[in-house]
């Protein structure tokens, strides 16, 4: 929890677009931070923001019609929006490396993978030709692509999706950034292959040492990767919490909601799907209040007019926090199933020791 | 990559055939005879003619008898310029035309991709609205009055400096190539600026483009590695029709500026019936072309990998 430790803190992160119909809120005032050597997970129904959100990050929002209206984004403790280079080194490539949805097209379709792997080696790290094409090889070694040497003098249509992203990773990973951003991963792959992937990145986290961002809408990638989690919904994060939190202690209807509609393979734990009931609000326009409170099963008049800026704090090993007025020292309920601070004393001890990731199954309340 | 040239060499024998097959046929089928002139022409001397080249055979004969010198790369002899071979009429004049058409060539593709990405890079801003002004009058205008207006322009400005800054017509520098060379390749020029516009507008938006914005590489490295050669590709797939509209379109270009291209003499050729240097000089651009489109099937495929490895 102190500033020391988080090697990205991003602070009231506000982005916009310029559209036809109007100005887009996209991201509304985000706020995150990420450790150095742990997984966050960003969470949320499409069009949230997270890859506004991520994106605004590196710099890779085009400008215009984007704009990032407010906010900051600390990596080390120095700011990078707007920047490309802080201690005198690039950012982009070098200190976050990042990777995307659709590993299809995010290769140049003209260039061999090996020069590609190649490229962010020469310009950051300043390698010879040949000495880059080497540690090419070695990158696609390290990312278990099986005959690396001829790999690297192929071209994207030669890859399968899989292999792709691997490349993609060891584009990403070779000048050993801190922070590795993954916008949905896996999204673009088949079970199988998106079972690998996320092992290749624990694996090399685990050697490397970097942090990851990971987006995802898929509960089970989270409970399975995250040490940490923010749960995005219109723009803002509306809970953020360990791993645990989130799933055991889940403080923000709306994460109750996202687990209510995550299906879960337990046949123990039998329970229909429920989804959530509406749409989110047009960001054209977004609501003064909370942004689900016209989906929220115990919204109360206050919830439509003004943002919860109540957090809850403190329950789990990093804070857990939830933009919900329910948390309110006046709210007049605690609806069930949802986590609140009174009850910190009793509920935690039930907790220790189990894991959310192990387990991965809904508490039922008593 | 070697069979995929001899694949397409193969096509182009083919396609050549069939023109050459198009050309003969349909030569025998239009009205009028090339040999009625204002000279006195008696039976005797029409026989005699007629034998000299082969017009009294049958015409299936005629045809096998075509393909044959054809094949041997003799085109005949001319009609209507005593004894003169349509073979040395192309290896005089065809040099002329070629060099024109390639300079021509040149000017449009450059120009096309230059003009194209600067618009895409600056898009919905003073240069590319500029330039795309000129890319519409480009297209709009035929080239015999861009041809004519060019050179009525030339002539001003020679007078206004009082030396000739270029020659206004004629051949033999490569000042005189210059302003026609430019003048046809304009409308082709104007064509490849806004196929390279859109092309290069979907590039920028590219996924792999964000990717190389992500790995930090400097704008000037992502715009020749990753946008230029990938929004060329387009380019370079019309540039074989391209190299055809820019040969025929010399025609006229060749005629306004008094240049002894082969133009000239095909058109000549046509409203003298001379059946020989028409059957000649069409085969002989055909195959030209044919080739060239070959020539630019191969660079395409030197630049994507996709075609090259299929
Ligand atoms: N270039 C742009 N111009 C206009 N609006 C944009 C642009 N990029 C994103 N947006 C808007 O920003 C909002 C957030 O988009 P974003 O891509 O971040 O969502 P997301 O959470 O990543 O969704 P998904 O899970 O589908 O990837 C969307 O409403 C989208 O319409
Ligand atoms: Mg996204």
């Amino acid at each position: 929890m102190s500033e020391q430790k988080d090697l990205l803190v991003v602070e009231d992160l506000n982005v916009e677009f310029d559209t036809y119909g109007g100005v887009v809120q996209a991201v509304r005032g985000v706020d995150f931070r990420v450790a150095a050597g742990e997984t966050l997970a960003i969470v949320g129904e499409s069009g949230c923001g997270k890859s506004v959100t991520v994106q605004s990050i590196m710099g890779l929002i085009p400008m215009p019609p984007g704009r990032i209206t407010r906010g900051s984004a600390r990596l080390r403790g120095h700011e990078i929006l707007g920047q490309s280079r802080i201690d005198g080194r690039e950012i982009r490539g070098a200190q976050i490396g990042m990777i995307f949805q659709d590993p299809m097209t995010s290769l140049n379709p003209t260039m061999t993978i090996g020069d590609q792997i190649a490229e962010p080696l020469q310009v950051h790290r300043g390698l010879s030709r040949a000495d880059a094409a080497r540690e090419a090889i070695r990158l696609l070694e390290v990312t278990r692509i099986p005959e690396a040497a001829k790999r690297a003098k192929q071209y994207p249509f030669e890859f399968s999706g899989g292999m792709l992203q691997r490349a993609m990773i060891a584009m990403a990973i070779a000048c050993k950034p801190e922070i590795l951003i993954a916008d949905e991963p896996t999204t673009a792959l088949d079970v199988t292959i998106q079972a690998q992937i996320l092992d290749l990145l624990q694996e090399l986290q685990a050697e490397t040492g970097m942090a990851i961002v990971l987006i995802t809408h898929d509960l089970g990638v989270v409970a399975r990767m995250a040490d940490s989690v923010a749960v995005m919904y219109a723009g803002k994060v509306v809970e953020r919490g360990s791993v645990d939190d989130i799933f055991y202690r889940s403080a923000h209807p709306y994460t109750l909601g996202l687990r209510a509609a995550m299906p879960s393979n337990d046949p123990a734990l039998k329970q229909s799907l429920q989804p959530i009931e509406g749409s989110p609000p047009d960001l054209f326009a977004p609501p003064p209040g909370c942004g689900y409170a016209p989906r929220c099963p115990h919204a109360m008049v206050v919830c439509e007019s003004q943002p919860a800026e109540t957090p809850l704090a403190g329950t789990g090993a990093r804070d857990h926090a939830a933009h919900c007025w329910l948390h309110h020292d006046e709210s007049p309920m605690k609806p069930a199933g949802l986590f609140f601070r009174e009850s910190d004393a009793s509920r935690n001890e039930k907790f220790e020791g189990g894991s959310a990731v192990e387990e991965g199954r809904n508490e039922s309340r008593r | 990559m070697w069979s995929f040239i001899l694949k397409r060499l193969a096509q182009g024998v083919i396609t050549v055939w069939f023109i050459a097959t198009a050309t003969f046929f349909a030569m025998h089928n239009v009205p009028g005879d090339p040999l009625l002139n204002d000279r006195a022409m008696t039976a005797a001397i029409r026989a005699n003619v007629e034998a000299k080249y082969g017009l009294d055979k049958p015409l299936g004969e005629q045809y096998v008898i075509y393909l044959g010198n054809l094949v041997r790369g003799d085109f005949g002899i001319s009609f209507t310029q005593e004894n003169r071979e349509v073979n040395d009429i192309i290896r005089e004049h065809f040099p002329v035309s070629a060099t024109l058409g390639v300079l021509a060539v040149l000017f449009a593709a450059a120009g096309g991709v230059l003009w194209g990405a600067l618009t895409a890079l600056y898009r919905n801003r003073l240069p590319d609205y500029v330039i795309m002004f000129f890319v519409i009058l480009g297209i709009s205008v035929p080239s015999f009055v861009i041809a004519a207006v060019s050179q009525l322009a030339l002539v001003g400005v020679n007078a206004a400096l009082g030396v000739t800054l270029l020659p206004v017509a004629g051949w033999g520098t490569l000042w005189h190539m210059l302003l026609p060379a430019l003048v046809l390749g304009m409308g082709t020029m104007a064509y490849l600026t806004r196929l390279m516009r859109s092309s290069m507008l979907e590039v920028i938006s590219a996924d792999y483009v964000r990717t190389a914005k992500a790995k930090g590489l400097p704008a000037a490295r992502i715009f020749t590695k990753h946008q230029l050669r990938n929004a060329i590709l387009p380019v370079i797939t019309v540039l074989g029709p391209s190299i055809a509209a820019i040969t025929t379109g010399g025609f006229v270009v060749e005629l306004v500026f008094a240049i002894p291209g082969l133009g000239r003499y095909f058109v000549q050729a046509v409203q003298q019936l001379d059946y020989t240097v028409i059957m000649g000089t069409t085969v002989f651009y055909g195959a030209f072309l044919v080739f060239m489109v070959i020539v630019v099937d191969v660079l395409y495929g030197f630049i994507d990998p996709r075609v090259r490895m299929q």
